[in-house]
Formats: C-alpha cells, structure tokens, sequence
C-alpha cells in the first residue's frame, strides 16, 4: 500500500523534503486537469501547477489537517489561476477588450467541479480514481499497485462513482431555496 | 441477475473485468431493465468526465521541475538562523531529533528482525536530499559502443558517472570510447573512436534533455539521441528513487526478495538484499533478455549498516547457461565536491561537432511509404553504391570516413523478414551484408519510422 497523504506530509515536516515529490506524483494530474481547463491552455496550467505545488510546499507549516493535504493544494491552485487570469484579463484590457471576454467565460464552466469533487472522496476512493483515471491504469493493475483484490478495487470505484455524483448534482442556489420557502 | 446485483457488477462490467458467463447475464438483465440501463448512462457519463481529464493530465511530469524550485528556493534562503523562515528552522530541529530517534532504533533493535524490504525503505531514506552522486561501475561492453550496449559475451568495461543536483545541475558520463558531459548550457556527445561529437542545448529546469523536454524548447530530436542513451545509468544515479521503484516492483510483482548480513571488517557489517526480478516476457520473445527492462535479473543491493546507504549493485543475467554478472556499481561517493573540469569537456583538434538540428536528407516523397524491409534494402543499396547522400535520407548521424570505409562497397546476401518485440517501438530487419574487407556480418537492423513524414531511419543493430 502506498502511504498515505497524512505520512508523507509528516515526512517533509520532519525534515524530509524530498518525500514531497511523491505527493507532486500524486495530485500532478488532476491539478493539472483543473488548471488546464480554467485556464484554457496546456502552458500556462503547467506553469500554474507548477507554481501551485511550489507554494503548497512552502505553505505546508499551516496545514491543519495533513489528510487534507489535496484540497488545500486545490484551493492554492484555484488561487494561482484566479491571479493568473486577473494579470492576463489586464494585459487583455490594454490590448484587446475580446480576450478579456474569452478568459472571463471559463468561469462559467462547470467542468473544473470535478477535480474539486475528488478532493471531498475519502482518500482511500480518490486514490483508487486517480490511480484509474489520471494515471491511467488498468483496474488489475491498481489492484496490484495498491495490493488490493481486483473486486476490492471495482467496488471503491463503484462507490466513488455514487459520492462523486452525489458531490457534482447541481446544487440549488439560495434563490431558489429561497423560492421554494415561498 | 436481479437489479442489485446488477448495479454491484456494473462498473466491472464496463471494466470488462467480469468473467464471460457474469457478463452474459449483466448484459441480459441491461436489456430487459431500462432503470439499470438509467445507470448505466450516469456511470458511462461520468467514467467519460474522468477520462477526458485523464488524458488532459497525461504525459505531464512536474516533478523534477518542482523539486529544482523549491531546491532552490532553500539554497536562496538566508543562512542566519534567525532569518530562516520558521518551518525551515523547525524541520532542520526536527532532522537532528529523528536522526537520534533512528540511530537508538538502529542501536537497540534486534538484527534479526530487519527484512529486505526494511533494509531497501531506509535505503531510500538515506539516499534523499543528496547533492551529488559518483559512481564507479563495470559493464560488460565494448568500450566504444554506445550506453545501451551490454553482452554477457563482452569483457569488462568501465562506465563513471558524476552527477550535480545544486545550481542547475551538471553530469558526465564516461566509458573509454565515449563521454556525455552537461555543463548547465549544452550536453556533449563526443564519440572518441570516431572523432565527432553532437552538441544539444540545455533546457532549463531539466537536467537529462529528454525527448520532450526538448521538444518544449522548441528543439526536435529523435527519441533515441536525446540523453544519448545514458537515461538508465541516471535513473541508477537516482538512487532514492531506484530503491523506491524496485521496493514497490518487488511487491507489487511478487519478486523474491532476500537479506543477508555480511561483516566487512571489524565493527562494519553490510545488509545485503538480493531481489530475483522478473521481465514479464516469453522466452521466445526476441528482446528476452536483450536489456535490462527485458530481462530476467538477480539484483544484489550492498548496504552499509552504520549509515543505511547504498554501497553497491551487482546485477547478474539469469540464462539458462548459469548466472552472468553484467553490471556492476563497485563504489558509490555521496555529496563529493566535484572538481570544475569533471564537467569540462575539451574536444581535440578537428572534432566534427553535429547534431544540433537533425534531419534525414532527401525528400520525403520518395522515401515515405517504405516497408521496413524495403528501408533496410535501399539503405545497404546505398551504402554498396557508395552514394551517401542516398545514405543520409535513413541515417540520421553524422557520418565520417571510418563510417564510409566500413559500409561503401558492401554488397547484400540477404535480407529478411521484418520483426518486432513488446519491448520496442521500432522494427528488426533480418540482415547479412558482405563488407568490402570480406567481413560477412548477420544481424538485425533497427529501424524506426517517423510518425510525421512516415520515414525510416536507422536505431540500432550495425
């Protein structure tokens, strides 16, 4: 079994600073997923990712929760992306009004939810995900990386599956749970 | 199949992981139930998602990347004690304690009770934030060929490795016939026997210029040129992760893995782990024991006991014909200082110096579209008529007189079939040319073909 979340950010607290690279492992990929499709191109992601992962190193002494080490990296990510856009919408605004639009729509896409999704699985179940989806394994082989039975790691799935659809249904917004109080 | 069940067995059916009978009757039920078929779309739908942003992410690598930067970021820390941030100071607090911590464990724990896999696991945490490596090691090779060239049959070469993480980062390797140096701005290839050499720029943040590294840069170089063929000797050099890497394979692939203790003078003992790995390959398959990747091994890991690091590898090719020793790491420095002329390259006089923007000649219409066999054919035509720009459009090197010499004239006896291996991308062409000197030589050239222009050019077997 690969270790956890929690050991690794243990171990670069404890004067191991190379353990963070099995974590840049890790979340690599869906990170990168989610920068690339807020910010709409493959370079600038790499450069927001890069920058996300850097900051999160520096910033590990205020995690509280180190089993929460993958969503505070996504907010620092979402934050990186909200600065990488904000310097870009004024370049845009100097030289062209249209860019401005096109880097504002993204916003609006809901496809970036689903990364945000994982970081709420238990971690044994966005291991599983990540393991099947960003690294792009075989169930079999997830099973052997992980020294899991193959049913084992089908019915993680399976229940990832149900939570992460349970996380991803549209939420109702306060005005129309303020409508239905009506 | 109920509907439950049904439901249970979803996702290993679309994993296509149920056996054929459960499959059979997944599937019947999905047909006669339009509330699991319901679900079936959800799931379908959202494996999709997953997928999508599966490939987004993949080739993505930002690991060394990364690491180089907050490397650096340390080293840019000031070095009084009250200006370092206070994570900083904490964790160097923290380094001290537990290495006291590991050194009672060491001092009060039975020996009997460390395993190999123990021994390996504080392997590699003895092997992190390293700043250089030296490694002297014994190959069995023809001194001039290229990195990748082992034989049981050769006599013993040595290979040297020095290998730099501070600053940019610098390495050399070196074998008699041949030395790769990166000095932070280029990486040189300088062939001795041949009198050339190709130059490659660096490209920042990377210290091997991989294929796709490269191709970043702006810089196209085919796949095999692009760490001169030197990428296993730094994936040994990195030494944590090799020891991480061959831990998780031994358990994951369920290899042998066993310790040992050895006394090596008095009051200084060694653990030593011998894994017996794997390929995974039929013993028809050409490749089968062909490489390292593709061989069957017994790995030898020595461990110095007082400081849990790696001393030395031996690797053995298991054949039917008994066990050979092919490779061998006979001493391994940590944290030397390097000398500056370790990654100083000065090339003699009348060094032809190439490569730096490869490109088969000739046009692409006349050479794309070829079987590999009708490449190999063309290209010993070529080298019989002498006509080496004809030569030049499947060789993708320079090409000097020792090269001409040896090839010009040749004339075919024959060539075969083409063939291929799970372990390689290219294809092997059956050959036997018989050289101007009478020399009759049989073997298999390695052909690649360009996924852009569809062309043929030589990776190997002459």
């Amino acid at each position: 079994m690969d270790a956890t979340d929690k050991e690794h950010v243990e171990q670069c607290r404890n004067g191991h600073p190379d353990d963070y690279r099995f974590l840049v492992e890790r979340y690599q990929g869906p990170v990168f997923a989610y920068l690339a499709i807020r910010l709409g191109d493959r370079a600038l992601a790499e450069d927001a990712a890069q920058e996300s992962f850097v900051r999160a190193f520096f910033a590990l002494p205020k995690l509280k929760k180190p089993e929460s080490f993958y969503a505070f990296l996504l907010g620092i990510a979402g934050r990186v992306a909200h600065e990488m856009r904000r310097a870009a919408s004024r370049i845009a605004k100097r030289d062209d009004a249209a860019a401005l639009v096109t880097a504002d729509a993204a916003d609006d896409r809901e496809e970036y939810h689903l990364e945000e999704a994982i970081a709420a699985l238990p971690e044994s179940h966005r291991q599983v995900i990540l393991l099947r989806f960003y690294e792009q394994l075989s169930c079999q082989d997830v099973a052997n990386r992980l020294g899991l039975p193959l049913g084992t790691v089908t019915k993680t799935l399976s229940r990832a599956y149900a939570q992460l659809r349970q996380i991803l249904k549209p939420q109702p917004t306060p005005d129309a749970l303020l409508r239905v109080e009506k | 199949m109920n509907c439950i069940e049904c439901q249970e067995n979803l996702v290993a059916h679309l994993e296509r992981v149920l056996d054929p009978d459960q499959a059979a009757e997944c599937q019947n039920h999905l047909a006669g139930c339009p509330a699991c078929r319901g679900e079936q779309a959800n799931m379908t739908e959202l494996r999709q998602r997953l997928e999508a942003h599966g490939e987004t992410a993949s080739r993505v690598a930002l690991g060394p990347a990364v690491m180089g930067r907050i490397r650096r970021q340390q080293a840019e820390t000031p070095s009084s004690v009250t200006a370092l941030p206070g994570w900083v100071r904490w964790a160097l607090g923290c380094a001290a304690a537990t290495a006291a911590i590991v050194l009672a464990a060491l001092l009060i724990s039975p020996k009997t009770t460390a395993n190999a896999a123990d021994v390996m696991a504080r392997g590699v945490k003895a092997a992190m934030r390293l700043t250089s490596v030296h490694l002297q090691c014994r190959v069995r090779s023809e001194p001039a060929e290229n990195f990748l060239h082992i034989s049981p049959k050769s006599d013993f070469t040595t290979v040297e490795l020095w290998k730099e993480w501070e600053g940019q980062g610098r390495w050399r390797i070196e074998k008699p016939g041949r030395v790769v140096v990166m000095d932070g701005q280029s990486t040189v290839h300088f062939l001795r026997p041949l009198k050339s050499a190709i130059k490659v720029p660096a490209v920042p943040g990377t210290m091997v210029p991989t294929a796709q590294a490269l191709s970043v840069a702006g810089e196209t170089l085919p796949e095999r040129w692009a760490p001169f063929d030197t990428g296993w000797l730094h994936a040994i050099a990195d030494i944590e992760r090799t020891l991480d890497t061959e831990l998780h394979r031994a358990q994951a692939k369920g290899w042998p893995m066993t310790v040992t203790r050895e006394v090596i003078a008095a009051g200084v003992t060694q653990s030593v782990v011998t894994v017996e790995a794997s390929s995974g390959l039929p013993q028809g398959d050409y490749l089968h024991n062909k490489s390292f990747d593709t061989a069957d091994t017994r790995r030898v890991y020595r461990f110095d006991d007082a400081t849990a690091r790696l001393q030395g590898v031996q690797v053995f090719l298991r054949d039917a014909g008994g066990d050979v020793l092919v490779f061998e790491v006979k001493h391994i420095a940590y944290n030397e200082v390097f000398a500056p002329e370790v990654f100083q390259l000065e090339l003699p006089p009348g060094v032809v110096v190439g490569g730096e923007q490869p490109q088969l000649a000739g046009d692409d219409a006349s050479h794309a579209g070829l079987t590999a066999e009708q490449a190999a054919r063309k290209f010993f035509e070529a080298c019989g008529r002498e006509d080496w720009d004809e030569v030049s459009a499947f060789w993708p090197l320079p090409m000097d007189e020792r090269f001409k010499r040896a090839l010009g004239g040749l004339t075919i006896v024959s060539v075969g079939e083409s063939f291929t291996s799970a372990a390689y991308s290219g294809r092997y062409v059956p050959y036997e040319i018989r050289l101007k000197s009478g020399r009759v030589q049989k073997h298999n050239l390695a052909l690649k073909q360009d996924p852009k222009s569809a062309r043929w050019y030589w990776d190997g077997g002459l």
